[in-house]
């Protein structure tokens, strides 16, 4: 019993001892009085169901003849609760206690319930800043501009985005955010959306894929119900669209868009738009479509750079509640280079098999899966399967580009595959050049150190390389 | 107490039950079974504090009441009485039992010590047929970790993901995930491997298994079987990141022939604890296994696949066949891609996935 004591007594900060009303009547304090309860019981019951359901309990806390019993398991609260309560307030009763209400919890509930506690605040906070009527904007709440890592690759859209939810609908107009697969966009707007609900509850803010849009649009012009279409998406404070491209070739719904465009911007609503690549690279959008998106503002995101990339995958590893070594962020962020999907792709690899292997995710080890993946891609690649899809993106046969013909829309086509097969193959100049039937490798050399200066020049020459390289990897 | 039951439905409620009665626990009431009357039919249960299992047998009450009686001695004794009749009759801290011209006197202890049974205040049940229940336990607690010091690896997660439930189970070296089937309910918790391996004993049949489950326990109910076990606490790893989507190599064969192959290896593998190297050669459309042992010798078999990519990656026997066995499908399809990465192993539909991590070599 004294080692008992002993051993409780590190819990006595956790009771509150000073405010109880019961327990100052009986002149002892609260962990006392449970300590007395035990000592009766260990009189009356076996040594053995002594130590194994009443040693570890605790007493949580007492307040207004109420207490809480933490007990070791779901099997010992069984216990308590058909078995030994009654005993439990037979002895509270001898203490002055007269209607004790005792209730037993199991570390785990503690624990959880603790968590969930947590939660609750957080999200009556979310839901007394929300908007009385029920409008569901179908942002994802975990986008905000708090959780976006801005680097110099994308401190402009960053900027241009903060600016478009401080003032929805009178700057930038519509806001045209466009770069590659990965990259943050979704991100970005959705944190507009976000940021605008969260100042101003009572604004309606919509959030819709192109795909979504197109859908609704079908839907509702089959069910013959446009006018409701019309309210949806008119009657809001901002219209948020992803993925612009996919609404190319389809002449009706870019019909409908360009309507629901004009009614919110001439209601100095704002629109907020995303996609792949700038409104002029898309093709078969219509000419006026093309126009109105340019209106406000165009704006890119690149690619980050290495001390952005550090950031992203800290901040990602942060939100897991991992601890990951700096240098096993280094080394992500100095191997891949692509995308940010695919950086937090590799990350969420990582950390899965650290987990799943109860080990420390090191760089050493980071660089052993990594080398598996990353070993895996080239070799999938072939000099032939970039030249044909090459080829075939410019709608031209293999055998076009490695011919010796010269003709414009053969020669662009022909220096871009060199051009790839330098950075996707790291192949020798002399290599290059023999796979396209040239015989001369200053050709090589010079087609590719043309590309690589008019892709930083030319954001056609740009795209159109991001994209095939797409293509190749898909 | 006092009443009479058949000698076979007993014996087999003390077969299902007894198992779980331990003399090990902290309390020595545990080693006992519990039997109380209600309602006119007799309940059996033991439990060790983590696991208990009560069955429901027809009997005829003369009195009602309760006592518990050590569970070895009458599972022993019932099973060696013949077929017929069984009178149990308490007698203050005794049980006098007979059937037939047996007769014998054993000495119980008072049910008021043994302790409550669980019940779950169910947040969520459903139920589910046995077949599937089966199939779904016994292909994922092969792989079931017995390391207690990273207890979650110890279960099974069972959880739905899109209106769909799936059972998974790793020990850190390899994975298995079911798909078991449709339910709407939102579930996620990790059940001891052990309860499973008790639910899978008392499957059998086709009747439909009730399953209802709260914060920190599960029952199953399998007809007048019900088994209620504790969960296992934490958060399951994140493993879907770990099943690979995209393989360099792949190999689809016959899974008997690659069984048969497997273990003439494992022969030749005793020395390297089991490892075997995996070769796949397109030209060829083949796959052949080796194995290599300074002092025995070495092995290579090969078999037709179907194949794509020439790869090679070295495995454990062991894991390999508990792969192969567990799938149970005619045709098996092997993916993997560098001597590092996940190997994915699966049958001719995609509801089971098996992973195996490589051997180092």
């Amino acid at each position: 019993m004294v080692n008992y004591l002993a051993m409780n007594e590190g819990n006595i900060s956790e009771v509150n001892l000073e405010t109880q009303t019961g327990v100052a009547d009986i002149g002892l304090s609260s962990n006392a009085l449970w300590q007395s309860v035990l000592g009766e019981v260990e009189l009356i019951c076996t040594p053995q169901s002594f130590r194994t359901f009443w040693l570890p309990t605790k007493l949580i806390s007492f307040n207004n003849d109420k207490l809480l019993i933490e007990v070791n398991n779901i099997f010992a609260k069984t216990q308590f609760e058909k078995k030994f309560a009654p005993l439990i307030n037979d002895i509270l009763k001898k203490h002055g206690l007269t209607r004790p209400q005792l209730e037993f919890i199991t570390s785990s509930t503690k624990r959880r319930e603790h968590n969930e506690d947590v939660m609750v605040v957080e999200t009556s906070k979310k839901s007394s800043g929300s908007t009385p009527a029920k409008f569901e904007s179908r942002l994802n709440s975990r986008f905000t501009f708090d959780n976006f890592i801005v680097g110099s690759c994308n401190d402009l859209a960053y900027a241009a985005a903060g600016a478009v939810a401080e003032h929805p609908g009178e700057k930038y107009n519509p806001i045209f955010i466009y770069g590659g697969v990965g990259l943050g966009k979704t991100h970005l707007i959705q944190a507009i959306g976000n940021k605008i609900t969260g100042q101003w509850p009572a604004k309606r803010v919509l959030y819709a894929s192109t795909e979504e849009f197109v859908n609704d649009f079908i839907h509702h012009l089959r069910s013959k119900t446009v006018d409701e279409f019309t309210r949806k998406y008119r009657d809001i404070d901002a219209l948020i669209i992803d993925d612009m491209q996919f609404i190319a070739g389809k002449e009706k719904n870019q019909e409908a868009f360009f309507n629901t465009f004009n009614a919110l911007h001439q209601a100095s609503k704002q629109i907020i738009i995303a996609a792949d690549r700038p409104p002029a690279n898309i093709p078969t959008l219509t000419d006026r479509l093309k126009s109105r998106l340019l209106m406000g503002m165009a704006i890119d995101v690149n690619l980050p750079d290495y001390e952005t990339r550090v950031a992203i995958i800290e901040l990602k590893a942060a939100h897991s509640s991992v601890q990951l070594p700096r240098e096993t962020a280094e080394y992500l962020a100095e191997n891949i280079k692509t995308n940010v999907r695919e950086l937090e792709g590799s990350l969420n690899y990582i950390l899965a098999n650290a987990e799943m292997r109860g080990i420390e995710p090191t760089p050493e080890f980071a660089a052993e899966l990594l080398a598996n993946s990353r070993t895996a891609r080239p070799k999938h690649i072939t000099a032939r399967q970039i030249i044909e899809k090459t080829a075939r993106y410019f709608e031209l046969k293999p055998a076009d580009i490695c011919s010796p013909a010269r003709d414009k829309y053969i020669v662009l086509p022909r220096q871009i595959a060199m051009y790839l097969l330098r950075s996707e193959l790291h192949m020798s100049y002399p290599k290059i050049a023999n796979e396209l039937g040239r015989k001369d490798h200053t050709t090589a050399l010079h087609s590719i150190e043309k590309i690589d200066r008019e892709i930083k020049l030319d954001i056609t020459i740009r795209e159109k390389v991001a994209e095939i390289r797409e293509v190749i990897y898909a | 107490m006092k009443i009479i039951v058949t000698q076979e439905n007993l014996n087999r409620a003390l077969n299902i039950v007894g198992r779980i009665a331990t003399t090990r626990a902290s309390l020595p009431i545990l080693a006992n079974i519990l039997f109380r009357t209600d309602n006119g039919r007799l309940i059996i249960a033991a439990t060790n504090m983590e696991v208990s299992i009560t069955e429901t047998i027809g009997a005829k009450v003369e009195n009602d009441g309760a006592i518990t009686i050590p569970a070895r001695l009458i599972t022993d004794f019932v099973n060696n009485l013949p077929h017929s009749n069984v009178n149990l009759e308490t007698d203050g801290g005794k049980v006098k039992i007979s059937a037939g011209g047996y007769k014998s006197t054993i000495n119980a202890a008072l049910a008021d010590d043994f302790p409550e049974l669980p019940e779950v205040k169910p947040a969520n049940k459903f139920t589910i047929d046995a077949e599937s229940l089966k199939e779904a336990i016994s292909k994922t607690i092969i792989v079931a970790s017995s390391d207690t010091t990273r207890p979650i690896l110890t279960g099974v997660y069972v959880y739905s993901l899109d209106g769909v439930i799936y059972f998974a189970a790793t020990d850190g070296y390899r994975l298995a995930e079911k798909k078991v089937m449709d339910e709407k309910s939102d579930i996620s918790v990790i059940v001891p491997a052990s309860t499973l391996s008790d639910v899978l004993r008392v499957l059998n049949g086709d009747e439909k298994v009730r399953i209802e489950l709260d914060d920190e326990q599960i029952s199953f109910m399998i007809g007048d079987i019900t088994i209620t076990s504790r969960l296992i606490d934490g958060r399951f790893i994140d493993y879907r990141q770990l099943i690979p989507t995209k393989t360099e190599f792949s190999a689809t064969v016959d899974r008997n022939e690659f069984i048969r192959i497997v273990k003439v290896a494992e022969l030749f593998a005793r020395e390297s604890a089991g490892s075997i190297v995996l070769k796949t050669k397109q030209a060829g459309q083949e796959l052949s296994v080796e194995s290599i042992t300074s002092q025995i010798g070495e092995n290579n078999s090969t078999i037709d696949a179907e194949v794509k990519g020439d790869g090679v990656v070295t495995l454990n026997s062991k894991f390999l066949l508990d792969a192969l066995n567990a799938i149970g499908d005619d045709k098996v399809n092997l993916h993997f891609s560098g001597k590092l990465a996940p190997v994915l192993l699966t049958g001719e539909n995609d509801d089971y996935k098996h992973i195996v991590m490589p051997v180092k070599s």
